[in-house]
């Protein structure tokens, strides 16, 4: 080594000076460091769960503590993360996930524990009060809704269903729609035709949102809901172009390219329809029941408001799906597995679940909780009326294995936004989601084996 | 030249409606410039103090009936606010302190020391920069679940025990420009490299200094992604808990609780800013880059 000014160079000392500076910049904060960096065991068991804000609250960690004497650790839910995790061999003991699309996901890469042991012995989560919506998180190896279970939702709605805001159905001049019996697709877009104001070109008021929890679901759904499926026997491949699926791709487009509600080319900006039902500027929204939790704090919108049942094709079956199921399930390289099955009895059978089923957020997955759901007023007591009457038409409606729900949705907002927009027809776009759609799912079967 | 001076004569009228134009038109551009900057963040501070309902509202509510201060004191109760702004400042202090001093000291060799494949090193530094963080995520989390250091601040140490390549290029930039003669001085003094680099090129980098650490302190406050990869809920920054932490019971976004939050969670970086714009200008423009 020679520098500029020509002098010796001392290759070694320039080398353990950079260590010595390394190791003694280490030193003199790793009290900081380590002060905040201690172990995350405390006292008793520590189960690490992998959560959204607000699935568990902080005072229900202190609750689980004193009562359970088990510490739990949350960890922020992130798929990436999720994935380092299990790559890594030490997943957290507990995780989220929507049943309706990550149970066979997850199931299918092995990843998943096998929990039918834990609840044969169970004392708190029995299996003949599971509500039927649980059994979106059973998987037999090939179709979803069968063989062993490997998690259980923590709420759930029926999320084809769509409240409805009758103050807007009065302005409008529009009938509200029945309570027991459904309208029909096309029926519902010509009332949310009818319900739509617009001013200079925007939208103020939206007719009525209609996109489900995704769109793979709810495109998966309402095939169902036209008498077909999107995915073929094994759940290898989708076909848009069977006449169940392009219906419902169909109603779906037009849907969007009128502009009635909120889509990919007209996005709500406040991201749900929460806020802007409650704003007065959305006619009928479509989420299930668990919306009522949102209503139910302001009385003026709880007194124009109303549930209605899941819409139909006409000729179609009439069925109802839950489009999420959100719940846990524990890896199977979980390293506490008694200490997350206690916990997880805890979350879905005690406390947290009664709270949970008494908020009106969703319906509770134990049959034994339904009396907890708020029915004190009369407004409440009428949605409890429409959604007892829906869930006879429960369904499970199977997914795909081979890919994720978002991945799949993030071909579909690349290639259908052209036939939103009218620049190419139906069937071009049945068919581009086919090949799109279906090379995604062949690697994922590779990779599944 | 005369011991008496004449008074300035006055531009002619037609000269000064010119100049006065000419800014005119200037205050204009900086003052609808500024305003384009500034809006963002004006919108943000309204958004906090908004309710939901006017959030959502159209046609646009530009002001709020009632201004919500409530909401303020209800994004700082709602969520453990001052802990995780402590473990967002550590972690910023800790890597903005080392990251400095490691960049300055491989900026200095860089810039003052010969060797074989210097260049190319350099090269490899700079290419470096073009690395998506994202290509980098699973490996650098498997190393360190490796290491055992996954929900410890150990990783931000070790990145700044690492120098980050655009600092090393800032510092290596304004190190070339110093004075040879002064490094000659002082060998013949007796001066090491080490001594040289401690007791002559730092304390004259101030401006580069100062601009190293503004820059490592706000990518660290202000990053997401290794937070998030790396720390529990307990643990992790105030970046991430404002992003994630407020919501309902049900999981919903609280947009006005996040807005305000978001206010709090940017004043530190302003005030730094604000105190340290003078040697961040100044560090930009000796180390040659603009």
């Amino acid at each position: 080594m020679r520098s500029h000014a020509g002098a010796p160079p001392s290759r070694r000392r320039f080398l353990a000076l950079s260590a010595g500076g390394a190791m003694a910049g280490a030193s003199a904060l790793s009290g900081c460091a380590m002060q905040v960096s201690s172990g995350v065991s405390g006292s008793g068991e520590t189960v690490t769960v992998m959560v959204n804000s607000g699935d568990i609250l902080p005072e229900q960690v202190q609750q689980a503590k004193k009562d359970l004497g088990i510490k739990i650790l949350l960890v922020k839910y992130d798929i990436t993360k999720l994935i380092a995790m299990l790559t890594n061999g030490n997943p957290p003991d507990l995780v989220r996930g929507v049943g309706a699309v990550d149970a066979p996901f997850f199931a299918a890469r092995d990843v998943a524990e096998e929990l039918d042991s834990y609840f044969a012995r169970s004392g708190v989560l029995k299996l003949d009060d599971l509500d039927p919506v649980n059994d979106l998180w059973r998987y037999d190896g090939r179709t979803q809704g069968k063989g062993p279970r490997y998690g259980m939702a923590k709420d759930f709605s029926q999320d084809s269903m769509y409240w409805y805001d009758t103050a807007a159905f009065d302005k409008g001049g529009a009938d509200y729609p029945p309570e027991t019996e459904p309208v029909t697709y096309e029926e519902w877009l010509d009332t949310a035709k009818r319900l739509v104001q617009r001013k200079k070109g925007q939208t103020t008021v939206f007719g009525g949102s209609y996109g489900g929890l995704t769109r793979s679901t709810l495109l998966a759904t309402m095939t169902v809901s036209a008498g077909g499926s999107l995915f073929n026997d094994d759940f290898s491949r989708v076909d848009f172009t069977t006449p169940e699926a392009r219906k419902a791709l169909a109603w779906y487009i037009d849907y969007c390219r009128t502009k009635v509600g909120p889509s990919l080319i007209q996005p709500d900006p406040n991201g749900w329809d929460g806020p802007t039902y409650q704003a007065g500027r959305l006619a009928m929204s479509n989420s299930g029941y668990w919306m009522g939790g949102m209503i139910g704090t302001d009385r003026k919108l709880a007194a124009v408001s109303r549930l209605a049942p899941a819409p139909v094709f006409s000729g179609g079956p009439r069925i109802s799906a839950c489009q999420g199921g959100t719940g846990l399930w524990m890896p199977r390289g979980s390293k506490n597995k008694d200490a997350a099955w206690r916990v997880f009895e805890w979350f879905f059978g005690e406390e947290p679940a009664k709270a949970r089923a008494s908020g009106g957020w969703g319906i509770p997955t134990l049959k034994s909780m339904r009396s907890l759901m708020p029915a004190k007023e009369d407004y409440q007591k009428r949605v409890l009326k429409v959604q007892e009457n829906e869930l006879k038409h429960f369904s499970v409606v199977s997914f795909t294995p081979y890919s994720r729900a978002d991945a799949v949705d993030a071909l579909f907002n690349q290639i259908a936004p052209a036939a939103m927009n009218g620049q190419i027809s139906v069937d071009t776009l049945a068919g581009r989601l086919n090949s799109a759609i279906n090379e995604q799912l062949k690697r994922g079967k590779e990779q599944v084996g | 030249m005369t011991a008496t001076s004449l008074p300035p004569k006055p531009a002619p009228p037609d000269v000064r409606v010119r100049i006065r134009a000419k800014r005119l038109a200037l205050y204009t551009v900086l003052v609808s410039v500024t305003g384009l900057f500034l809006g963002p963040f004006g919108w943000l501070i309204l958004s906090g103090l908004k309710t939901q309902g006017e959030l959502a509202a159209s046609p646009v509510h530009w002001l709020p009936r009632a201004f919500q201060w409530h909401n303020f004191a209800d994004a700082f109760d709602q969520i453990d606010f001052l802990g995780y702004a402590r473990n967002s400042l550590i972690i910023a202090l800790l890597y903005a302190t080392l990251v400095t001093l490691s960049s300055a000291w491989v900026g200095y060799g860089f810039a003052r020391l010969d060797a074989p494949g210097k260049k190319w090193l350099f090269g490899v530094l700079l290419g470096s920069m073009m690395l998506p963080q994202m290509v980098t995520l699973l490996p650098t989390y498997l190393i360190f679940a490796k290491l055992g250091m996954v929900d410890t601040y150990w990783p931000w140490v070790l990145w700044g025990l690492s120098a980050a390549p655009y600092l090393v290029f800032l510092f290596r930039q304004f190190f070339a420009s110093m004075p040879r003669e002064l490094e000659e001085a002082a060998i013949v003094d007796g001066c090491g490299y080490a001594a040289i680099f401690w007791r002559i090129f730092l304390p004259q980098s101030w401006p580069v200094l100062s601009t190293s650490f503004i820059i490592a302190f706000t990518w660290t406050w202000g990053d997401y992604i290794a937070p998030q990869l790396l720390l529990s809920t307990d643990r992790t920054t105030l970046a991430v808990a404002v992003m994630t932490a407020y919501v309902s019971e049900a999981g919903t976004p609280v947009p006005e609780l996040q807005a305000a939050a978001s206010v709090m969670y940017v004043v530190p970086i302003l005030l730094i800013f604000l105190v340290a714009q003078r040697g961040f200008v100044a560090g930009m423009s000796t180390s040659g880059l603009k």
